[in-house]
């Protein structure tokens, strides 16, 4: 304990202090999640929780999360997962103003993921109400990533077509995908025009979610022993 | 150092329900607790595990909370909010409009003299919102002829359906047979403090604010009785809970007769609230049933 009370006095701030920051960083994470309906929440809304209180000291932002992020594990069971932007695709390409020098760091953004073993969670904390989303999720990234990480919008469709689902009734789904960073989309043009991609974002290249898709996907593909029409 | 209680994946299984699920029907919660801890959910375990769960949830200001849902009865159990902050403001899912729409049913409902504790979806449906976001709304002048927000005239009668249809099914509020709107179990859990301030009266015996009053209390079955000297006290109280306030209303006789505006400033930054309440409510208006009534017969 003496080194967290070490690593404290750098700061010159006081316990009190630290907490008040750590508490308002994980009830920000807590609001926003459940606002923006689970999209990862940048970094920079989480620093300036501590640079907007007029506190200079060049590393308590960090050191705020990180305390946040331990808090969060032991009082919820919740991980604060960092997930890195990927470069924004062609579609969402904008000048970034005067921030070059902060790309590195700002590019960090989080989510919260439960800790709970997969059993206990199914069994206690799903919500059978949503747990429709999170199979459409699986489907939509397992089509994808057997596509080799990045699929034309019209080839997207027409596999979920063949599982029932259509544009007119599921775009939006496939829209909260793109807002919850599981899938970027990507605009290139070509001789007959613009074609639109699909493609991984960070939720889905992370290495713990990236790890479960593919053994999923195996499990089925072994699963299935006879052979397939061909489209 | 103080060692808090470290809280174990038992723990956090059951806060994770309750934030995941939403709340809980007791017997429900009891049931999970069960089957996570292989303890029976008697009296003292059951409550250690509650207690070491709200030391750690102080940390961050929310709290594991039971309540009474006044019209079937149950107990629930709810992780809520305990101070509103700009966070919290920001935590809803809900528009203007709608959280417009929830606070002017929470008032009607609230102010219902006959103590049923519920309006018909049709009141619900004409209650008028544009008196909710001015008197909610941190004015810096006194000058009440702010825009009504375009967002508000927009809100159709079909739009007003759907969001019933939300809160209901989000739990805010509740469906009650003939047509009848009523509080959610939510709002029973998150509102303690706004049924005080705004002084729904009590049982006397168990302290639970009583939105439905009909004939028993439904905290604690103790016949419910509203008499003149009760709603003498409570007109004290309020007269002394004026005090500090920035209330431009003066504190003399008549004033009380009247339905209270609070305009601009929150009264104190500490109320208890929830994230689809928060501030939308600090600034609203102090309402008594005993107000209402005279209000009614005048």
């Amino acid at each position: 304990m003496s080194s967290a009370r070490d690593e404290l006095s750098q700061f010159d701030i006081s316990n009190e202090e630290k907490d008040k920051l750590v508490g308002e960083v994980i009830r920000c994470i807590l609001f926003k999640t459940t606002q923006n309906n689970g999209c990862p929440i940048k970094r920079e809304e989480l620093t300036q929780i501590v640079t907007k209180k007029s506190y200079r000291q060049k590393n308590l932002p960090a050191f705020v999360i990180n305390e946040a992020k331990s808090k969060l594990s032991s009082i919820f069971g919740y991980e604060l997962r960092e997930l890195q932007r990927s470069r924004p695709s062609s579609a969402t390409q904008k000048t970034r103003v005067g921030s070059s020098q902060q790309s590195g760091a700002d590019a960090k953004s989080y989510v919260i993921i439960s800790q709970l073993p997969a059993d206990v969670y199914k069994k206690y904390v799903e919500n059978d109400e949503t747990s429709h989303v999170t199979g459409f999720t699986f489907v939509v990234l397992g089509i994808i990533h057997l596509a080799g990480g990045k699929i034309t919008e019209d080839n997207l469709w027409h596999h979920l077509r063949r599982l029932g689902l259509g544009e007119n009734e599921d775009k939006l789904a496939l829209e909260a995908l793109v807002q919850q960073r599981y899938l970027q989309k990507d605009k290139v043009s070509g001789p007959e025009g613009y074609t639109l991609f699909y493609e991984f974002a960070e939720r889905a290249l992370d290495e713990a979610v990236n790890r479960r898709i593919k053994e999923y996907v195996m499990e089925i593909v072994q699963k299935d022993a006879s052979p397939r029409d061909a489209d | 150092m103080p060692a808090s209680t470290s809280l174990s994946s038992k723990h956090h299984t059951l806060i994770q329900a309750l934030l995941s699920r939403g709340p809980l029907k007791e017997s429900e919660f009891r049931s999970i607790f069960h089957k996570v801890t292989g303890k029976s959910p008697d009296h003292q375990v059951f409550n250690d595990y509650i207690s070491d769960i709200n030391d750690e949830l102080s940390y961050v200001q929310l709290e594991l909370r039971k309540c009474l849902n006044q019209y079937d009865g149950k107990a629930y159990y709810g992780v809520v909010n305990t101070v509103s902050d700009e966070h919290s403001k920001l935590g809803t899912k809900y528009s203007v409009p709608q959280i417009a729409l929830y606070k002017g049913i929470l008032e009607a409902i609230v102010q219902d003299t006959a103590g049923e504790g519920s309006i018909s979806n049709i009141d619900a449906l004409n209650i008028r919102l544009e008196n909710q976001v001015l008197s909610g709304v941190d004015s810096q002048s006194q000058d009440n002829s702010t825009e009504i927000p375009s967002a508000l005239k927009n809100f159709s009668m079909s739009q007003k359906d759907k969001t019933l249809e939300e809160f209901v099914h989000d739990q805010w509020l509740c469906s009650i047979s003939d047509g009848r709107i009523g509080l959610g179990v939510r709002s029973f859990l998150d509102l303690r403090s706004w049924f005080h301030d705004n002084e729904v009266p009590t049982c006397q015996v168990c302290n639970e604010a009583a939105v439905k009053v009909k004939r028993v209390c439904p905290g604690c079955g103790t016949q419910w009785r509203l008499v003149a000297k009760r709603e003498a006290a409570e007109e004290q109280e309020a007269d002394d809970q004026d005090g500090p306030s920035e209330n431009t209303s003066q504190p003399d006789p008549s004033a009380r007769k009247r339905l209270r505006t609070s305009k601009g400033v929150d009264r104190n930054t500490q109320e208890s609230d929830s994230t689809i309440t928060s501030s939308t409510l600090s600034g609203s208006r102090r309402l008594t049933r005993s107000s209402a009534r005279r209000a009614a017969a005048a």
